[in-house]
C-alpha cells in the first residue's frame, strides 16, 4: 500500500492513537509511521459502526476461514456439477452423502458430502486467468490504479490481529501478492511458500550462548538512539525486536512446524503440498491465525481432462476429505469454515480432451462456519452452461464468508484515497447456505 | 494573454530566467470542497531568480579499447570507473574505463568535467539554497517555531550518502569525512556523491517504484530493454521533462524500444493508464472520475473521458503479430517453435498511433454532459481559472495519430501548471521525508501547502534547472534546513510540517539492502551492473507488416545472441525474473555479483525488480510495482528475523565481510571497534560504548558478532 495517503484522513489524533495502540498489540506487522498510516479514522469508524446484517443466520459463526483456490478454473461439470448427455464428462456420476451427485472422481468428498454446502450457482463475467483470479480473491475486478484487500485483511480490519504473536493471515503456496490492498502493509498475509518449511530464519544461527551474549551487547549499544529517543518509529522498532526475541522463545511458532504432527496424520493428508499445506493450514486456524489461503495449481484443463482428473483431481479429493473430517472431528468445524474457490468453471462442449475457459456459470463449496450441511445451492441449467435462475457472483461469494466471519457487509469503508469501498464490493450474501 | 505575466516570454530560455512565474501568486482555489486544514501564518520573502542551466551537449567520438577495436558512441556518463555510451542504433555499453586506451579514459573525464561546467555554479547552488532557507525561515518565525540546530559532521555525513548514494559509506569514507578540516567539505562531498555511481542506482529505485518498474509484463514477457534505458538515461543525466516525454511517446516494440515499456505496463487497462499518468507527472488524482464524477474534487467523469482520448488512436498491443508469424512459419518445421512463441509474444507489446480516435463514453454514462456511448472529443483540464489562456493549451486535435504527442507537449511543459510543482514537491519528500504538499498524489490546491511560497521556489528552481534532478537536490542538499538535525515524526494530523529540518526516517528496503551489501562487500558492489536488455533486442521485428525472411533473421540472431551465454539467460523471462541464479549472473555487464547465503549480493537497482516476495527487499517494503508508489516503511517480525537469523544476518557476521575485513586491519582492540562503528553507523564510539564492546570482546564475542549487534541497533535502520 501507499505510504501516502490522504490527509483529511488523518485529522482525528484520537482516533489515529486508539488506531496506533490497536496495531501495537498485534506484534506479526505494524505500520509504523503514524502519519503515513491513514488508515486511522476509517478503521475506527468502520470497527463502531453496527453491522447491518448482525443477528442474521450464520453471522459471526466462522471465527476461522481457510480459504482454498483451485487455480486454473475447475470444471464444474467434472467436479461437484456433473451432467448427462452430451455434455458429460469422462468421469460416471455417484451419489455423494446427503443426496445429491458428485462425479466419480471425488469419491472420498461423496463420503463428507453430507457435512458441506455445494454452490452451483456461481456466476461471473471474467474468462482470463489472471483477472479472473483477481476477482475470485478479492471480490472485486482488478483494476490498475487500486490494489483490493482479501477477506483475511478486510477482518483484521474490522475485528483486530486474530492472536498476540501470531499472523492474522497466512498465504500457502502462494505469493502474498498485496493480499492487504489499501489497508496497512502489515495486513497482507504472511508467505509460506512451502509448507513443510514453515516459516524461516526462526533459529539463531549461533549457538545459544554467543547468541545471549549478543543480545545482551545489543542491548548495551542501542540504549542511546534506541533507547530514550522520543521517535515512535523507532520505539515501534524497539517492540518488533523484543517480540522476535521472545517469538523464538515461545511454543507458538510451533503451529508452523509441520514435523510435530503425528506421521499418520500427516500421511492421511499426502505428500503433496496442497496436501500438507492444507495441514498447515489447520495447524495455524488451531492456534490463532484467523485467515489461511492454500493455493493448488494445475486445473486449467483444456487436454487430457480424464487424466489429470485422477491425479491432480484424486490428491484434492483426498485432501479435502480429509482436512473436512479432521476439523469436524476435533470440533472445528462448526466455527471454521472452508471455501473450495476457483477463478472460473469450463465448458460444457467436451473437445479436444479437455474443456475451455467458461465464467458463466461455475461451482465451489462452503463447509462449517455455520454453513448447512449436505445442501446444494443453486443450479445450473441442463447443459451446464448458466445458472438456472439466481446466481452468486465473486462479490456475493465474498460477502456471504464476510458475512459468516461476523463483518459488517454492505457498510462503506473510506480507503486512505477518500474512496468508499464495502467487503463483497456492494454484493449481498447468499443467505440460502446458511443454517 | 494578459491573465499569465510571462506569456510573452518567447523562449523557455527566458521563462527559466523570469523570477518567479504564475506559481508564486497562489490562485484562488476552484470551488473548494476540501477542509483547509490548520492554518499557516505566511511570511514571504521573495526569491531571488536563479540562472537557467545552458543545455548540455552531445558528445560523440571514435573510442578505442586496449586491444585497438573501435566504437562510435556518444559519450552519456562516467561514474567512478564506469562508463556508459550509446550508440547509433540505440544500443547501450557500460565498461570499466579499464579497458579503453588511457587517451579515451582522459577524453571521458573531460566529457564529464564539461558536463559539470554545465551544471549550477556554487554561487547559483548558494544563492537557491539561501531562499530555501529564507522562505522556511520566515515561516517557522510566523508560527513561533525554530529551525533545528544544524547536524553533526556524523549525522550529515550519513544522511547524504544514503540520499545521494542510497547507502552508508564504507569506514574509509566515513573516515575521510570526519577527518577533513576543509571548511567547504560538506558541498564538496555532494558534489562528489552526486556524480558518484551510486547516485544513478538510488535514482533508479527512487524512479522504479514511481514508474512501476517490474521485470515482467503480462505472460511473462521482460520488460529488461525498459530498466536499461532508464538506467541509460538516469546516466546520461536526462531532464525529467524530456525522460517523461519519451516515455509517453515512444513508438514502436518493447524488445526494440525500452522507452515504450512504461505505457505498455498499462496496455491492457488504457483508462487505468491515463489515471496512473495524472497521478504520477501532475498530482492529480482523476482514478475515481474513471467510473463516476469525483465526490470530493472538482474531476468529472466527462473531464476523465476528454483527458483519456488523447489516447484514444493508441495502440499499445499488436495482438496480429501472433497470427502472421504462425501464418508465415506453418510450413517450415525447422524454425524451433517455442523460440518463435517467445518472438511472438515480445513482438505483441508495441506502442503505435493509428489514424482513428475510438474512445467513447460508456453505454452507462450517466450524465448530461454527454450522450452514453457517443464519441469523445479530447480536451484538457485546467486547475484555474486563467490556465486555459496558457499558449500550452492550444493543441490541435484534428491529427490522430498526433494525439498522444500534443498531450505529452502539454503535460511536460514548464508551463504546465502542475508538472513541474509536481516533480519539485516530490524531490522534496525524497530528502526530506514529508512533501511540501502531502498528499504527493494528491497536488490540486497549492493552498494546502505547508508553506506556498517555497513549492513556487522550488517549481521555479525545478524550471531553471532544466528538470535536471540532480541540480535540483544539488541545492536542496547545500542549504541549511536540509543540514539542520533531523525533527522526530511529525504528527501532520495535529499541524503542518514547516520543515526546521528533515525528519527522522526508516531506510527505504533498498537503502538498508544496499548499506548492508556495500558492508558485505565494499564499494566494488557499485560497478556491478545489471544490463539484461541488449539480448532481447535481437527478438524485435521491423514496424508494420512481416515477412518470414524477417522472421528468420530474427530467429538467427536471438539464436545467436542467447548462444554466448548458457541456458538459461534472460528469453526465458520468467527465469530471468524469478530470481534463477544462472540466469541472473548472466545478465551482468562489468564485474560480476558474487554469492553468498544463496543471495546474489549485488545493490537492488541491479538485482530483478522487484525482488521476489521473500527476498529481503521485498520483506522491508520494496514495492510490487503494481501501482506506483508501492513501496513502505511498515516494521514486521519477519524484517527482524532476516536480519538477526536469515541469509543476510549470516552475511553481516561472515568473517569476508568487507567490515570486518577493514576492521580487522586495525592493530588495536579500540580501533577495530571503532572501525566497525564507521562501516555501520558512520561514526566513533562513545566512551561508554566503546567499554561495552572491549568487554564483550573480551567476554567471547568477535569482530563478526560486534558486526552482527551493530547493524541489528535501531540507530542502523534510521537516517536522522
Amino acid at each position: 500500500m501507499s505510504i501516502l495517503t490522504s490527509a483529511s484522513l488523518l485529522r482525528e489524533p484520537e482516533d489515529r492513537r486508539r488506531f496506533i495502540e490497536k496495531c501495537a498489540k498485534m506484534s506479526f506487522g505494524l505500520s509504523i509511521l503514524p502519519f503515513f498510516t491513514g488508515i486511522a479514522e476509517a478503521a475506527e469508524q468502520a470497527g463502531v459502526a453496527a453491522a447491518p446484517n448482525a443477528g442474521l443466520p450464520g453471522f459471526g459463526k466462522a471465527k476461522r476461514v481457510i480459504f482454498l483456490e483451485l487455480q486454473g478454473g475447475m470444471s464444474h461439470i467434472d467436479t461437484f456439477d456433473p451432467k448427462t448427455g452430451a455434455n458429460k464428462g469422462p468421469g460416471k456420476a455417484i451419489s455423494a452423502k446427503g443426496d445429491y451427485q458428485l462425479t466419480e472422481y471425488l469419491p472420498e468428498i461423496a463420503k463428507i458430502g453430507d457435512k458441506i454446502t455445494v454452490v452451483r450457482n456461481m456466476t461471473a463475467k471474467v474468462g482470463v486467468h489472471a483477472s479472473a483470479s483477481y476477482l475470485m480473491r478479492t471480490g472485486f475486478e482488478q483494476r490498475g490504479t487500486l490494489q483490493h484487500p482479501t477477506l483475511g485483511a478486510w477482518a483484521q480490519h474490522f475485528l483486530g490481529a486474530s492472536h498476540k504473536t501470531l499472523p492474522s493471515s497466512v498465504a500457502v503456496n502462494r505469493s502474498s501478492n498485496h493480499g492487504n490492498g489499501w489497508f496497512p502493509a502489515s495486513f497482507s498475509p504472511l508467505p509460506i511458500q512451502n509448507p513443510d518449511d514453515g516459516l524461516l530464519d526462526t533459529k539463531s544461527p549461533v549457538t545459544t550462548e554467543v547468541a545471549a551474549k549478543r543480545a545482551g551487547l545489543l542491548a548495551q549499544l542501542d540504549s542511546g538512539f534506541g533507547g530514550k529517543a522520543a521517535d515512535e518509529n523507532v520505539k515501534a522498532y524497539n517492540e518488533f525486536y523484543d517480540t522476535t526475541f521472545q517469538l523464538m522463545k515461545s511454543t507458538d511458532l510451533k503451529a508452523f512446524d509441520l514435523a510435530s504432527e503425528p506421521a499418520e496424520v500427516r500421511a492421511r493428508y499426502g505428500k503433496s503440498k496442497f496436501g500438507q499445506g492444507c495441514l498447515l493450514a489447520r495447524r495455524l486456524i488451531e492456534n490463532g491465525v484467523r485467515f489461511v489461503e492454500v493455493a493448488n495449481g494445475g486445473w486449467d484443463m483444456h487436454a487430457t481432462l480424464g487424466d489429470r482428473m485422477e491425479t491432480l483431481g484424486g490428491d484434492f479429493d483426498r485432501v479435502f476429505a480429509t482436512l473436512i473430517q479432521d476439523l469436524d472431528s476435533k470440533g472445528l468445524l462448526d466455527t471454521t469454515l472452508v471455501a473450495v474457490t476457483t477463478e472460473f468453471g469450463r465448458k460444457p462442449d467436451f473437445s479436444g480432451g479437455g474443456r475451455g475457459h467458461h465464467p458463466l456459470v461455475f461451482s465451489t463449496v462452503l463447509a462449517g462456519g455455520g454453513v448447512k450441511r449436505g445442501f446444494v445451492n443453486g443450479a445450473s441449467d441442463a447443459k451446464g452452461y448458466a445458472p438456472d435462475g439466481d446466481g452468486v457472483s465473486p462479490g456475493s461469494l465474498h460477502a456471504t464468508i464476510a458475512h459468516a466471519a461476523g463483518l459488517p457487509v454492505q457498510t462503506d469503508i473510506i480507503t486512505p484515497a477518500g474512496r468508499p469501498m464495502q467487503v463483497g464490493n456492494k454484493a449481498k450474501p447468499a443467505m440460502s447456505v446458511f443454517i | 494573454m494578459k491573465s499569465y505575466p510571462y506569456r510573452l516570454a518567447l523562449s523557455v530560455f527566458l521563462l527559466a530566467l523570469c523570477p518567479l512565474d504564475g506559481l508564486a501568486a497562489v490562485p484562488a482555489k476552484k470551488a473548494g470542497k476540501k477542509d483547509d486544514g490548520p492554518s499557516i501564518k505566511v511570511a514571504a520573502p521573495v526569491a531571488k531568480p536563479v540562472q537557467a542551466l545552458a543545455d548540455k551537449t552531445q558528445i560523440w567520438h571514435t573510442w578505442t579499447d586496449t586491444e585497438g577495436r573501435k566504437i562510435d558512441a556518444m559519450f552519456c556518463g562516467l561514474s567512478g570507473d564506469f562508463i556508459t555510451m550509446q550508440t547509433k542504433d540505440g544500443r547501450t555499453y557500460h565498461f570499466s574505463t579499464s579497458l579503453l586506451v588511457p587517451e579515451d579514459v582522459e577524453f571521458a573525464k573531460s566529457c564529464l568535467t564539461k558536463n559539470r561546467d554545465a551544471s549550477f555554479s556554487p554561487a547559483i547552488i548558494a544563492s537557491a539554497a539561501a531562499d530555501i532557507d529564507r522562505l522556511v525561515g520566515a515561516i517557522l518565525v510566523a508560527n513561533e517555531q525554530k529551525p533545528n540546530p544544524p547536524s553533526s559532521d556524523e549525522q550529515f555525513l550519513r544522511r547524504i550518502y544514503v540520499d545521494a548514494t542510497g547507502r552508508v559509506p564504507t569506514a574509509k569514507e566515513a573516515d575521510t569525512f570526519l577527518r577533513s578540516t576543509a571548511p567547504d567539505k560538506r558541498a564538496k562531498l555532494i558534489d562528489d556523491l552526486v556524480f558518484s555511481p551510486g547516485y544513478s542506482m538510488q535514482m533508479f529505485n527512487w524512479m522504479a517504484d514511481l514508474l512501476r518498474v517490474k521485470d515482467t509484463f503480462g505472460k511473462g514477457v521482460p520488460a529488461f530493454t525498459f530498466e536499461d534505458w532508464l538506467k541509460m538515461r538516469i546516466a546520461a543525466d536526462a531532464p525529467w521533462d524530456k525522460l517523461v516525454y519519451e516515455m509517453i511517446t515512444a513508438d514502436g516494440r518493447l524488445c526494440d524500444n525500452g522507452a515504450t515499456g512504461f505505457m505498455l505496463f498499462d496496455a491492457e487497462m488504457p483508462l487505468d493508464g491515463v489515471a496512473n499518468l495524472m497521478t504520477t507527472f501532475l498530482g492529480t488524482n482523476m482514478a475515481c472520475a474513471q467510473c463516476h464524477d469525483h465526490p470530493l474534487a472538482d474531476w468529472k467523469q466527462r473531464d476523465f473521458y476528454q483527458m483519456a482520448a488523447f489516447f484514444g488512436a493508441t495502440d499499445g498491443k499488436d495482438e496480429s503479430i501472433k497470427g502472421a508469424i504462425t501464418k508465415l512459419t506453418k510450413a517450415d518445421t525447422s524454425l524451433p517453435k517455442a523460440l518463435l512463441t517467445k518472438i511472438s509474444e515480445m513482438n505483441a507489446f508495441r506502442m503505435e498511433d493509428t489514424t482513428k480516435q475510438k474512445l467513447t463514453f460508456p453505454k452507462d454514462y450517466k450524465y448530461k454532459d454527454a450522450k452514453p456511448s457517443s464519441p469523445v472529443t479530447p480536451a484538457l483540464i485546467a486547475w484555474e481559472k486563467g490556465d486555459k489562456a496558457l499558449p500550452i493549451y492550444n493543441v490541435s486535435i484534428k491529427d490522430p495519430a498526433q494525439l498522444r504527442a500534443q498531450f505529452s507537449h502539454w503535460m511536460t511543459s514548464p508551463q504546465n501548471p502542475r508538472f513541474a510543482t509536481n516533480i519539485a514537491n516530490r524531490i522534496w519528500k525524497k530528502a526530506f521525508g514529508v512533501a511540501v504538499l502531502e498528499p504527493v498524489n494528491d497536488i490540486d490546491d497549492f493552498k494546502q501547502a505547508s508553506s506556498p511560497e517555497l513549492l513556487a521556489h522550488l517549481t521555479f528552481i525545478m524550471k531553471a534547472a532544466k528538470f535536471d534532478l540532480r541540480e535540483v537536490q544539488r541545492v536542496i542538499y547545500n542549504s541549511k534546513t536540509y543540514q539542520a538535525s533531523a525533527s522526530p515524526t511529525p504528527d501532520l494530523g495535529k499541524a503542518k510540517y514547516l520543515f526546521p529540518g528533515p525528519v527522522v526516517r526508516r531506510f527505504t528496503a533498498e537503502e538498508a539492502w544496499d548499506s548492508l551489501i556495500v558492508n558485505a562487500l565494499g564499494t566494488y558492489a557499485d560497478n556491478v551492473l545489471l544490463r539484461r536488455g541488449n539480448d532481447i533486442k535481437a527478438m524485435a521485428l521491423p514496424p508494420g507488416k512481416i515477412t518470414l525472411a524477417e522472421v528468420k533473421e530474427a530467429v538467427t540472431r536471438t539464436q545467436a545472441a542467447f548462444a554466448g551465454s548458457s541456458k538459461g539467460k534472460a528469453v526465458a523471462g520468467k527465469k530471468g525474473a524469478g530470481g534463477s541464479t544462472l540466469g541472473l549472473a548472466n545478465g551482468y555487464e562489468g564485474d560480476k555479483p558474487v554469492t553468498r547465503f544463496s543471495m546474489m549480493l549485488a545493490r537492488a537497482s541491479e538485482l530483478p525488480q522487484p525482488s521476489g516476495e521473500t527476498h529481503f527487499l521485498r520483506v522491508w517494503g520494496q514495492g510490487d510495482r503494481l501501482l506506483a508508489d508501492s513501496a513502505t516503511n511498515d516494521g514486521s517480525v519477519p524484517q527482524v528475523l532476516q536480519m538477526m537469523n536469515g541469509g543476510v544476518g549470516k552475511m553481516i557476521a561472515d568473517p569476508r565481510s568487507a567490515a570486518v575485513m577493514d576492521a580487522t586491519k586495525e592493530k588495536t582492540t579500540d580501533g577495530q571497534i571503532r572501525s566497525l562503528y564507521l562501516s555501520y553507523l558512520s561514526r566513533t564510539p562513545t566512551a561508554k560504548e566503546l567499554a561495552s564492546a572491549n568487554k564483550s570482546l573480551k567476554d567471547g564475542l568477535g569482530l563478526t558478532d560486534l558486526a552482527w549487534v551493530l547493524a541489528n541497533t535501531r540507530e542502523f535502520l534510521f537516517v536522522q
